[in-house]
This record gives structure tokens, C-alpha cells and sequence, in this order.
């Protein structure tokens, strides 16, 4: 399995009781997992884990044969590369959007760095709003910037945390077929939290429905007979 | 907490924190020990009969200073954000300016003015032959401190207390107003009770720096805790006694900053809501606009017009005299250790403000809490403390020079260290609060954003968080070089031998009677703190637009 999550523990400080008690999942690489949840399931705090930017009380995060944190070893999440685009997008104000997108790309060689940005760039269809501020572009504008920010370094795995909540419902739409297109053209394995059921069947593989901080059930999805599944499912 | 997670925790953050931390109270440590020390004869003496008048004095001061300073601040806070006359956008911010006036140095100003051979006694006695009866005139009294105080002190409440006007209070009072209540109505049931918290805010810093005084208490010959520990420490070389007096005080400051929490109780004081709708002001018509524009006038020129103008009239008088190269000197001394303790300020402050947000814990509440409380105790505790903690690591020095037969005669005591060892210890709070609040506004999602970028926490340190706050920095940066240009109890007794700054040299004046000749010194003060503070709320309201 690409990706390998197994028996996931996680309480938050001074909480008695677990926001994760046992989350356990396999993704195939390409896959785009969506995690369906209510408000307070617990979801978005499993992207966290994942990313690094929260740390398990136990369990194994293995990414593209890269063991992420077990019992022993946590390793940080600038080691991880895993890509993040954050609800609020997250987008450095005091930079423009090139140099967001060119922020992760320190690891390149100038030449390869110039060219990637060039390419992120005319991916997410932002190349003439190459000098713009974050502040001077619309909603769909700044999250095609996080995106292309995230995917940039070429991430083994992205997580996006509720991605269409800061957008209004017609955008949303475009956007999300959009976001779909793109993943595939990359072969991007995704992992993205929603609470918006639509979202989850337009844009998922595969989507993983989350109760209480463990997992209800699992259902493919119709887009999952253009995507080569794998993984039994559970209807 | 499994052994991961405390290697999480213990990294290079938080241990560069727990250094500053340690030095910060390091001091207070060596006050404490003292406090439980046995008793000597001296300290009987001064316990039985020096330490209630002492006690009485402070008490008495900080009570009147506190009971005006909420009636004149609060009164301007309510006037300036409600009602609409004349000037009042130019009273919004000059009200302020009282600030940059330190207070020991508006106290001998009105000194002058008042006394035998000030302006006024003697424009009395020469145009209408008047000669009045001194004990009027008389301002060297503990009524005298309080006057004083409440001039320049009450910015502190004045400040607070209309931010939270000028940001909370619109809905209510315009509900208020629509219930049929009457102004005077508003501003006992529902103004005061809202901003109690705001207000006791302000009066806990303006009875902090009463406690702190050394200035305006030496030189009108009040005794107060102040004076005695100074008094016991040089009059009586009894460092012993006046470690014992400097953590009396420091227990009755912990005592009111803890009556303070217990009034806050669980109410915030900040104003997290980012929807606030400023309170359109009211205009106000026939004698009532005259009235408030007569008070808020009448405070201003005697809190900043009156001092400013007799301290220009002096600075031309003894011009020639004192603005030679040793006055460049006194400038340059005066910026330079300001600068530099600044600097580390700063550094320690954006350190632990940036170890306390990314790994919050019980143990970083406790080094935030401990950051802060540098600043309530006040400057004649440091001092002695500083001075006792340095002579020891002097002779540490010694000793260890000796056993390795050196000719070690390096001490830290004759070095600017031990100066910018007790501005830091003071004034940390000050940056730090500023910074955290700088944190808190931006909030964590962009660090985690260049994290997942591939930055550590150091990279993303510097060419992320760094400038994103960058505002609540320089904001810090002005209000902390501010109080160290203006402190002076620390820089007495602390700065090294024929080291003076603007401070000390205009109290040396005043101390030999020569108050004309230090004119110059304080106007520089003041006219750097006003400039400071001028472009500090510029800062401020851009950084809330």
C-alpha cells in the first residue's frame, strides 16, 4: 500500500476522552480518499496526524515506504513530504503568488525551480497573476494558489482540509470537477476532509465515512469504475 | 507522555527560553532568600518604626493616585469616544501625550513653577505685588506626589479604557440610548460595569508605576518603600534590610496583581472579535459641548501644554550652557544602552513568545506567566537584587582568578552588563506582550503551511513569522525604548562609574538645585517618547485597520 495508517490513537491535552480511538486505512497510490464526517468527528485532527503537525498517543503513519511516526520515531513534518492546502489557504501575505508557490521549492536547483513554478503556474491557469498579492485575488483565485503551492514539490501524498468551505456554491462546482482533473493529471494521492456529502461523491474515489473518531464505513464511489480499485469495500 | 514526545519538547526553543527564564528570576530568587534570612538589630528598627510609615505613605499614595487617575481617565475615555466637539480628533491622541512626560520630571517642572522664585509667584509679585502664602504653593507634599502622578499617569487608564470603548461598547450603548436612557444613565449602569475590567487593567499599570517611582518620591522627600530601600542601602549600607524591604514590596505587588485576576476573573480583557463596529460619536449642542471641551482642555494643559512650555522657556535660558559635546555624549550614551537592551529584548522575547505558541503546555503557561513578572516588581527591588546577585559573580570571578594566579581584575559591576541585565529583567514583559499578541492575531496556519513546505521551525522562523509580525515588532521595539530612555531608578544605581544618560544627568541637575539646567536633557526625553509614541499609534491603528 502507498499510503498505510494503522491503529491511530489521539487525545487532545487535558481531554479525557480520544478524538481517535483505533483510525486504520490503506490508500493505493492515485487514490483520492474523501473523510466524511460531522463537525467534531474527529476528521480534520486525522489530517493533522498525518501531516505531522499533530502527534499520535500510538499507532504506525507510513508514507510511500517512509515510516512518518510509530512507536519510536516521529519524524517532523517538513520530512514528511506530504502537501497541505489549509481551509484558510494558509497563503503567505507578504509574498506574491509566485513566490508562494515558490516557497517549498528550495530543495530544486535554480533552473528546476524556475521551471516548475512556470509549470504550477500555467496548471492552475494563474500565470498572468504571477506578481498579484494574496489579498488582491478572488476566493477560486487564492485556492488555485494554495494548490498549486502544495503540489509544487511534488508531494507523495496531498491532504486538503475542507477545501470549498471558503467558496460559494456555484464556484464550488466548477471547482471541485476542476480539482478532480487535476489530481488525476498528476496522479496525486489525496486525502481531503469535507462534511458536504455532493463534494465527497464528485470528487472521491473512495469515501470513508468517520462517526466518533473511528471509521462507520467505507463506499467507492461512481468515479471509482474510471479509477482501478483494489480495495474491497464495505456497502 | 510517551519519550517521543518529551524529546518534542525539549528542543532548541525551549531550552534558549528556559535560560532567559532563569535569568529573569534569578533576582527574585536572591530577594526571596534574603526575605527568610535571620533578622538584624537594623531591621527591627526599621520594622517597628520606620516600615508602617513607610507602608501608610505607599498605601495612601497609591490610593488617591488610583481613585483620580479612573475618575480623569475614564471621564476623557467616555467624552472622546461618545460625544463629537471641537477638536476632539486631535484630543484623541494628544491626551495621550502626558506619557512622555516621565513623572519625576514633570515634578520638579511644576516645582519650579510653583515655588518662591517661579513664573507665577513672581509675575504675582512684580505686576500686582502679590506675595502669597507659600504653604499654597507648596507642592513638595504626599498630596503634591499624587498631583503629579495623576497627570502623567492617567494616559494608562485614558488609553485602555477607550480602545475597549471605541471597540465593544457600540451595540450596547446605542441599545441603551434607544431604551430612552440619559448619557449620565449610560455611563454609570452600562459604560462602567462593561469596561470594569478594561479600567482595572489600566489602574493596576499606573499603581505598578507608582510603585516603581524613585524620582518623584526622593525629590519631593516622601518616604515610601522606594526611598527606604535606597535609604537603608546606602544611608545604613544594610543590604541585608533592604533586601528584606524590596520583597515586602514585591509581595504587595504580587498581592494586587492577584486581587486583580480575582476582579477579572474569567472575563476576557482582550477583544478577540474581529467584527467590531466603531461607535459613531454624537454631536453635542449649546453649553455642554463648551464644558467637555473646557475639561478635556484644561486636563491637557495641565498635563502636557503647561510642563511642556515652562521646560522650552528653560531649555532657552540655559542653552549655551549645557549643549556642549558632553551633552552629544549623554545623547548618545542615552540611545546606545537603550538600543542594545532593546535588541535583546526583543530577541528573548520573540524566542519565548514564539517556544510558548508552537509547543503550548502547562510548563509554557508557567514562562509566560514568569515573562510578565518582570515588570510589577518594581525598579528599586531590582536594583538591589542585580547588585547583590553581580557582586557574588564577581567574586566567583575573583576567587577563580585567583586560584589559577591571574591577574583577573575584570568585575561585571563597573561594566554596562549589569545595567542591561536589570532593563532587560523590567522591561521584558513589555516586548513580549507585545509580540505574543502580534503571534496571537496571525495565528499558527501559515508556520504550519511553510512546515509542510519543508522549512523547520527555525527557517520558517525567520522568513515567515519574522515578517508577518512585523508590525506588533516595531511596536514593541518603540514601547520598550521608550521606558528605558525615560526609566531612572535603575539606571541610578546601576549605571557604571562616569556613565550618565538623559535621565540621570537631568535628576543629577535637579538633585544640585540647578532645575533650569536640566531642561534640556528632559525636553529631549520628552520630545523623543512623543515622537515614539506618536508614530507607535500610527502603527497600532494600521495593524487594527
Amino acid at each position: 500500500m502507498f499510503v498505510q495508517i494503522n491503529d491511530l490513537h489521539f487525545s487532545y491535552k487535558g481531554a479525557h476522552e480520544e478524538t481517535i480511538k483505533g483510525f486504520s486505512l490503506s490508500i493505493t497510490k492515485g487514490e483520492i480518499i474523501s473523510l466524511l464526517g460531522d463537525s467534531g468527528s474527529g476528521k480534520s485532527t486525522i489530517l493533522r496526524l498525518i501531516a505531522g503537525l499533530e502527534m499520535p498517543n500510538q499507532g504506525v503513519v507510513v508514507v510511500n515506504d517512509c515510516v512518518c511516526c510509530d512507536d519510536c520515531q516521529f519524524m517532523p513534518p517538513e520530512d514528511r513530504g506530504v502537501g497541505m492546502v489549509f481551509q484558510d489557504y494558509a497563503l503567505f501575505p507578504h509574498m506574491t503568488v509566485e513566490k508562494n508557490i515558490r516557497f517549498g521549492l528550495h530543495k530544486l536547483g535554480r533552473k528546476e525551480r524556475n521551471a516548475r513554478v512556470e509549470e504550477m503556474l500555467a496548471l492552475v491557469n494563474l500565470t498572468e497573476f504571477r506578481h498579484r498579492y494574496p489579498y488582491e485575488l478572488s476566493g477560486g483565485q487564492q485556492q488555485r494558489v494554495a494548490l498549486a503551492r502544495a503540489l509544487a514539490p511534488k508531494p507523495a501524498l496531498l491532504i486538503l482540509d475542507e477545501p470549498f468551505s471558503n467558496l460559494d456554491t456555484s464556484l464550488q462546482h466548477r471547482i471541485r470537477d476542476d480539482l478532480r482533473r487535476l489530481l488525476k493529471q498528476t496522479g496525486t494521492t489525496t486525502i481531503f476532509v469535507t462534511h458536504d456529502e455532493e463534494d465527497a461523491e464528485a470528487l472521491a474515489d473512495r469515501i470513508v465515512y468517520l462517526g466518533e473518531g473511528k471509521i462507520k464505513k467505507q463506499v467507492m464511489t461512481e468515479n471509482n469504475k474510471t479509477f482501478n480499485p483494489q480495495i474491497p469495500c464495505f456497502v | 507522555m510517551n519519550w517521543h514526545a518529551v524529546k518534542r519538547q525539549l528542543n532548541g526553543w525551549a531550552i534558549l527560553s528556559f535560560l532567559a527564564i532563569l535569568l529573569i528570576v534569578l533576582p527574585g530568587i536572591v530577594v526571596l532568600i534574603e526575605l527568610f534570612a535571620p533578622v538584624n538589630d537594623n531591621w527591627q528598627h526599621i520594622q517597628e518604626y520606620l516600615l508602617p510609615r513607610y507602608v501608610r505613605n505607599t498605601l495612601f499614595i497609591m490610593l488617591a493616585t488610583g481613585v483620580l487617575t479612573t475618575v480623569i481617565g475614564t471621564s476623557l475615555a467616555w467624552f472622546v469616544t461618545v460625544y463629537d466637539f471641537p477638536f476632539r480628533r486631535f484630543f484623541k491622541w494628544a491626551l495621550i501625550l502626558p506619557l512622555a512626560i516621565p513623572p519625576y520630571i514633570g515634578a520638579y517642572t511644576y516645582h519650579g513653577i510653583l515655588n518662591y522664585t517661579g513664573v507665577i509667584q513672581t509675575t504675582l509679585r512684580n505686576q500686582f505685588e502679590i506675595t502669597v502664602d507659600q504653604s499654597y504653593f507648596n507642592i513638595m507634599s504626599i498630596q503634591g506626589t499624587v498631583f503629579i502622578f495623576t497627570l502623567f499617569l492617567y494616559p494608562y487608564i485614558y488609553t485602555i479604557t477607550r480602545a475597549f470603548l471605541h471597540n465593544q461598547s457600540s451595540s450596547m450603548i446605542e441599545n441603551a440610548r434607544i431604551l430612552g436612557r440619559g448619557s449620565w444613565d449610560i455611563f454609570f449602569t452600562v459604560v462602567i460595569p462593561i469596561s470594569r475590567v478594561a479600567i482595572i487593567g489600566g489602574v493596576s499599570l499606573v499603581l505598578m508605576e507608582v510603585l516603581n517611582d524613585y524620582g518623584v518620591v526622593k525629590y519631593f522627600g516622601i518616604q515610601t518603600f522606594s526611598t527606604a530601600i535606597f535609604s537603608t542601602w546606602f544611608g545604613m549600607k544594610d543590604t541585608s534590610s533592604a533586601l528584606k524591604l524590596a520583597g515586602t514590596l514585591m509581595i504587595l505587588v504580587i498581592a494586587i496583581l492577584m486581587m486583580e485576576r480575582l476582579v477579572r476573573g474569567r472575563k476576557q480583557f482582550s477583544y478577540a472579535s474581529t467584527k467590531v463596529k466603531p461607535l459613531k460619536p454624537r454631536p453635542l449642542h449649546g453649553w455642554h459641548r463648551y464644558a467637555v471641551f473646557a475639561y478635556v482642555s484644561i486636563v491637557f494643559a495641565i498635563a502636557f501644554v503647561i510642563p511642556f512650555t515652562q521646560l522650552t522657556a528653560w531649555t532657552f535660558l540655559t542653552f549655551d550652557t549645557v549643549f556642549t559635546a558632553a551633552f552629544w555624549q549623554l545623547v548618545w550614551n542615552t540611545v546606545r544602552v537603550a538600543f542594545i537592551a532593546t535588541m535583546i529584548i526583543l530577541l528573548f522575547a520573540l524566542i519565548i513568545a514564539n517556544y510558548t505558541r508552537l509547543f503550548p503546555s502547562n510548563m509554557t503557561r508557567v514562562i509566560s506567566k514568569v515573562t510578565t513578572l518582570g515588570y510589577s516588581i518594581p525598579g528599586a527591588a531590582i536594583a538591589i537584587a542585580v547588585i547583590t546577585l553581580f557582586l557574588w559573580l564577581d567574586d566567583q570571578v575573583l576567587s577563580l582568578a585567583r586560584l589559577f594566579d591571574l591577574s583577573q581584575t575584570f568585575v561585571f559591576r563597573t561594566t554596562l552588563i549589569m545595567l542591561i541585565f536589570a532593563y532587560v529583567i523590567r522591561f521584558l514583559a513589555i516586548g513580549y506582550n507585545s509580540i505574543e499578541s502580534g503571534f496571537e492575531k496571525v495565528g499558527k496556519s501559515f508556520t504550519e503551511a511553510s512546515r509542510m513546505l519543508g522549512w523547520n521551525t527555525v527557517q520558517t522562523f525567520l522568513r515567515v513569522d519574522i515578517p508577518m509580525i512585523k508590525g506588533a515588532i516595531m511596536s514593541a521595539f518603540i514601547l520598550v525604548f521608550i521606558d528605558i530612555m525615560k526609566e531612572l531608578p535603575l539606571t541610578l544605581f546601576l549605571q557604571p562609574f562616569n556613565f550618565s544618560t538623559l535621565a540621570t544627568q537631568a535628576f543629577k541637575y535637579v538633585s544640585d538645585e540647578k532645575i533650569h539646567e536640566a531642561a534640556l536633557a528632559s525636553i529631549v526625553i520628552v520630545l523623543m517618547s512623543g515622537l515614539l509614541i506618536f508614530v507607535s499609534h500610527k502603527v497600532l491603528d494600521k495593524e487594527a485597520d
